[in-house]
């Protein structure tokens, strides 16, 4: 069986369409008209909003392909990498980590099918973004780990955060009580990237600043261009508690924050110019 | 056939093409049997999704773009959701234009809860009359507005199968399902 997949050899059935990084990334229509944050005025994604069911079906539907790209991710690392000591193998116990991660992605793809079906919405209704299988396609095990479980599972947490919130505040107790169970795994999920981390690169502090600042990128990239962070209206806020829960230090925390600041004005920045070029 | 003005007539930041929105809302007008002049300012600029009648006369339907929008390919018009807006808003036109219907009042003043009821009535019929609303979707709109909960649910089909109702029969029904929410709260 072939090792290192790309992202064209996934497998999907005709429901689905993916959506290239670059078509998001060059939309020129302005930034606080994102119909993730719900599809009527203002970012912050709360129930009072007019558009708030549609923003919460697509967030959740994107939540949905992100389970079935963690599962495959999960699973590449099982096999993708010999068992050893190699700088390009890894432990048994992190390959019976990630078949425990196989367990619970494949739970949250469950969970997801059902919660959409609550929502009312079709199974590729949306367009799937790959940039989580993507970051898992990094050769180095040790990178692979830090953007997919600390970067992204990280984003998880946030993002399970919110919408459990927003379940609260919506009175829909299916939401809300997927939300809470997903969030639970994810904060393990994003601990065992933690783990590895440290356990790997004990010995080799040059590899263990490659994997940081890999994450970094990860972070920055998918902060969305402020869609998540701390500011009073971000769609998702940063969940400093599960992420402290999850082994952030507080400086991580912070580090995050002024990623995802930069990202925005980045992101605003890139869209105005689109937006001069398309006026011609 | 109503005649249909699409405002822009040209697009610069997404891929639609007004020919095509003002032949479906034609289409959409002469089904629900509005016979008035319609104009559709499309605000293409907002990937958002949001709706309304902003005026009766003339007919015009306000739309963010992001509400003609293809989900699957954004930028790109999907004619499907193009007919599931017209539909909606010009059952409402027809609504309003029946004096027996009653006197909403106009879209912008209304609450949530009155524009997704009114939105569940319209959309029923549309449905009967061949388009192909998204009922689970619309239901999970109700419930957010009119809480999840078997009286909401019950309230939501009765308006989905319904004719012949008044704005006083969706106001009731408003009624009913926030002494539903008052009991569970």
């Amino acid at each position: 069986m072939k090792r290192h997949l790309r992202v064209d050899d996934l497998a999907r059935d005709s429901r689905f369409v993916r959506l290239p990084l670059e078509a998001r990334f060059n939309d020129p229509r302005p930034q606080g008209s994102r119909s993730s944050s719900g599809r009527s005025g203002g970012r912050r994604l709360t129930p009072d909003r007019p558009g708030a069911p549609d923003g919460a079906r697509a967030l959740m539907h994107g939540i949905f392909v992100g389970e079935i790209q963690a599962l495959e991710g999960a699973g590449r690392t099982c096999y993708d990498f010999d068992t050893g000591a190699g700088a390009d193998d890894v432990p048994f116990q992190l390959k019976l980590d990630m078949a425990r991660q196989c367990w619970d992605e494949a739970r949250h793809c469950e969970i997801s099918v059902k919660l959409s079906e609550w929502m009312g919405t079709e199974i590729g209704e949306f367009a799937e973004s790959t940039f989580l299988f993507e970051a898992a396609c990094n050769p180095d095990p040790v990178l692979r780990l830090t953007g997919v479980n600390r970067a992204l599972e990280g984003l998880a947490i946030d993002v399970f955060n919110a919408m459990r919130d927003f379940g609260d505040l919506a009175g829909d107790p299916v939401l809300e009580f997927c939300e809470d169970w997903m969030l639970a795994d994810e904060v393990t999920h994003v601990r065992m990237g933690s783990d590895w981390l440290r356990r790997l690169t004990e010995a080799d502090p040059e590899r263990r600043q490659r994997a940081l600042e890999f994450q970094s990128i990860v972070d920055k990239l998918f902060s969305g261009g402020g869609f998540r962070g701390e500011e009073e209206d971000s769609p998702i806020r940063l969940a400093r508690r599960f992420r402290q829960l999850a082994g952030f230090t507080d400086a991580e925390i912070d580090s995050i924050s002024e990623g995802s600041r930069q990202a925005r004005r980045e992101a605003e920045a890139a869209r105005q110019r689109a937006a001069a070029k398309a006026a011609g | 056939m109503a005649k249909v003005t699409v405002s822009p007539e040209k697009f610069n930041l997404v891929f639609f093409d007004a020919g095509e929105i003002a032949e479906l809302v034609g289409s959409a007008a002469a089904r629900i049997g509005v016979d008035a002049d319609i104009t559709v300012d499309v605000d293409e600029a907002s990937a958002l999704g949001r709706a309304r009648v902003t005026s009766m006369d003339p007919v015009t339907l306000s739309v963010q773009g992001g509400a003609f929008e293809d989900p699957k390919r954004p930028r790109h018009l999907a004619p499907h959701n193009v007919e599931d807006v017209a539909s909606r808003l010009l059952f409402r036109v027809r609504d309003r234009l029946d004096p027996s219907f009653g006197d909403p009042p106009p879209d912008e003043e209304l609450t949530l809860q009155q524009s997704t009821a009114w939105d569940a009535y319209c959309l029923g019929r549309a449905e009967r009359l061949g388009f192909h609303p998204a009922k689970p979707r619309r239901l999970y709109h109700f419930r957010n507005r009119h809480g999840f909960s078997d009286v909401a649910d019950a309230a939501f089909e009765r308006l989905w199968s319904a004719d012949g109702l008044t704005w006083a029969d969706l106001e009731a029904v408003c009624a009913e399902t926030e002494a539903g929410r008052q009991a569970v709260g």
